[in-house]
């Protein structure tokens, strides 16, 4: 059988006996931004914690990069190349900007490298710069999000999971981390799986969708497709 | 006044020492030690044993009670907190434990060193005459080396990158998780750390007061006292708690009949908490 980049096969994921996730599989290619939309309680993000095993699935498989990982403890699968960032951000709040981006790099010992990185970072993130020795708690939603995924791009990752990034922001502020998570994918080659309640950006920046209905994946396809399917565009892109 | 200033500051020193280990492990851990008064008590009569009754040199004492102490430290996250946490949802189930932990560790020290008060000898002789107080060459000797503890152990904290670790993982176990942080390894060396700061401080002061195996409790008392002055969790929080405790006892020391300084200090303290709950540093909480 063709291994693709990454494969979740059959997940299956219950929280105190209470089923969460009913055989979910979703797979994609190297390079790709695939998105999982969804209501609430849908298992978008419990999907996500299966992947990182934040949450043991009880059945399934995860292959990446043609190895199974469904074993691995979270804090390997950084060096592995898999970054996860969490839903509501979770910066650490009394730590400098500095510090928090330093943390993504904690498994790394390449010492010249991760100074090289640091800089790069904050060349994306000028306001980060900006606010180096500032605690990561005094900054806006938005730009929490930016150090979010700045100290997640620390770790060097392949694959970038992202939960949620657009909770809580202005318009105006979702607009910048859209264009943000295109420029990483597109310039750095980090492939995507973008969890979002905001369905029209999330599938405006992906090439492949999946539309999760409690626990199970009711729709999938070309994200342009699902732009235009009348079931999504009634139920997630408010008509 | 000079006498009462230089008293403070050798307490406020060693108390550093103990209220940082229990910051450090109430921080990482979400634990409140309440064997670390029991644990300062074991490493100042571990120094004893290994002074008096082995034939030690003391700087060798010291350094290995501390790490006999700190591993003991490390053993309890590993066999006790750590198992206890993992199946239990209540977070008084592991002040329970700690409970447990002191009691264990004071009967421990009760069947080993027996109840007697021991002593080491001062390891430096003389004294100092600053203004119009003394200084006795052996205290200074206790400060210098508590100072010089401190500030390596905020350096470390502060600047490597296990240190890093340490406070990312009192901020937020889940994000720290993702960053490829082995947490379990880093509370693990965070309780043992705490407990060795507490080891350190008794092995220091048994030179100066002496040490019995009941001491612990008002030890730990003095500890909460410090960390519920300064902010629970917070390093600098902790650092002003000793320095007030110290200076504080000192003063009633100097100016109270005996036994009043403490019941002054829990009124107070008391009076403080009901305006300031979360302390002079901490986050209020939620």
């Amino acid at each position: 059988m063709n291994m693709r980049y990454f494969e979740a096969r059959d997940l299956s994921v219950s929280y105190d006996k209470v089923a969460a996730l009913h055989g979910v599989s979703i797979g994609f290619n190297q390079g790709q931004i695939v998105s999982l939309i969804g209501a609430n309680g849908a298992g978008k993000s419990t999907t996500l914690r299966a992947i990182t095993g934040l949450k043991r699935a009880s059945k399934g498989e995860i292959w990446f990069e043609g190895e199974r990982i469904d074993q691995v403890p979270p804090e390997k699968l950084v060096s592995r190349g898999i970054a996860m960032v969490p839903e509501g951000r979770r910066v650490f709040p009394h730590m400098s900007v500095r510090d928090n981006l330093l943390m993504g790099a904690h498994t790394r010992k390449d010492k010249a490298a991760i100074a090289s990185d640091l800089e790069r970072i904050l060349n994306r993130f000028p306001r980060l710069r900006e606010r180096l020795r500032q605690n990561a708690g005094t900054l806006s939603g938005g730009e929490q999000e930016m150090l979010v995924i700045g100290r997640a791009l620390m770790t060097r990752p392949k694959l970038l999971l992202l939960d949620e990034p657009s909770l809580g922001l202005a318009p105006l502020v979702v607009r910048d981390i859209a264009r943000l998570i295109l420029e990483i994918n597109r310039e750095e080659g980090v492939s995507v799986i973008l969890v979002e309640q905001n369905s029209r950006m999330a599938l405006r920046i992906s090439q492949y969708g999946y539309v999760l209905e409690t626990g199970r994946i009711g729709l999938e396809g070309a994200s342009a497709e699902l732009l235009d399917n009348a079931h999504v565009r009634a139920l997630y892109l408010g008509g | 006044m000079e006498q009462i200033l230089v008293n403070g500051a050798i307490l406020a020193a060693n108390y550093a020492l103990i209220a940082l280990g229990i910051t450090l492990i109430f921080s990482i851990m979400n634990v409140l030690n309440f064997a670390h008064g029991q644990m300062f008590m074991l490493g100042g009569l571990l120094v004893y044993w290994l002074v008096v009754q082995i034939g030690l040199p003391y700087a060798a004492a010291l350094i290995g009670a501390t790490i006999i102490v700190g591993v003991i430290g490390m053993a309890f996250e590993v066999f006790f907190f750590r198992q206890v946490m993992r199946n239990s949802t209540r977070e008084e189930n592991t002040m329970l434990l700690a409970v447990g932990t002191a009691l264990l560790l004071e009967n421990a020290a009760l069947s080993l060193f027996g109840e007697k008060q021991r002593g080491v000898p001062p390891i430096v002789s003389g004294v100092y005459k600053l203004g119009d107080a003394f200084l006795p060459a052996n205290r200074a000797f206790v400060f210098g080396v508590s100072v010089v503890l401190i500030v390596a152990v905020l350096l470390f904290v502060n600047y490597s990158r296990t240190g890093r670790a340490m406070r990312a993982l009192a901020q937020d176990r889940t994000a720290t998780l993702l960053m490829g942080v082995n947490t379990a390894r880093v509370s693990t060396l965070g309780f043992g750390l705490g407990a060795a700061l507490a080891a350190v401080a008794g092995g220091l002061l048994i030179t100066v007061s002496g040490v019995n195996a009941g001491v612990g409790t008002a030890i730990s008392t003095k500890a909460f006292i410090m960390i519920m002055i300064g902010g629970a969790g917070v390093v600098s929080g902790a650092l002003l708690g000793a320095v007030a405790l110290g200076f504080i006892e000192a003063f009633g020391y100097a100016y109270l009949p005996g036994s009043l300084t403490y019941l002054m200090i829990f009124v107070a303290l008391i009076i403080f908490l009901l305006i300031r709950p979360q302390g002079i540093m901490g986050k209020p909480w939620g």
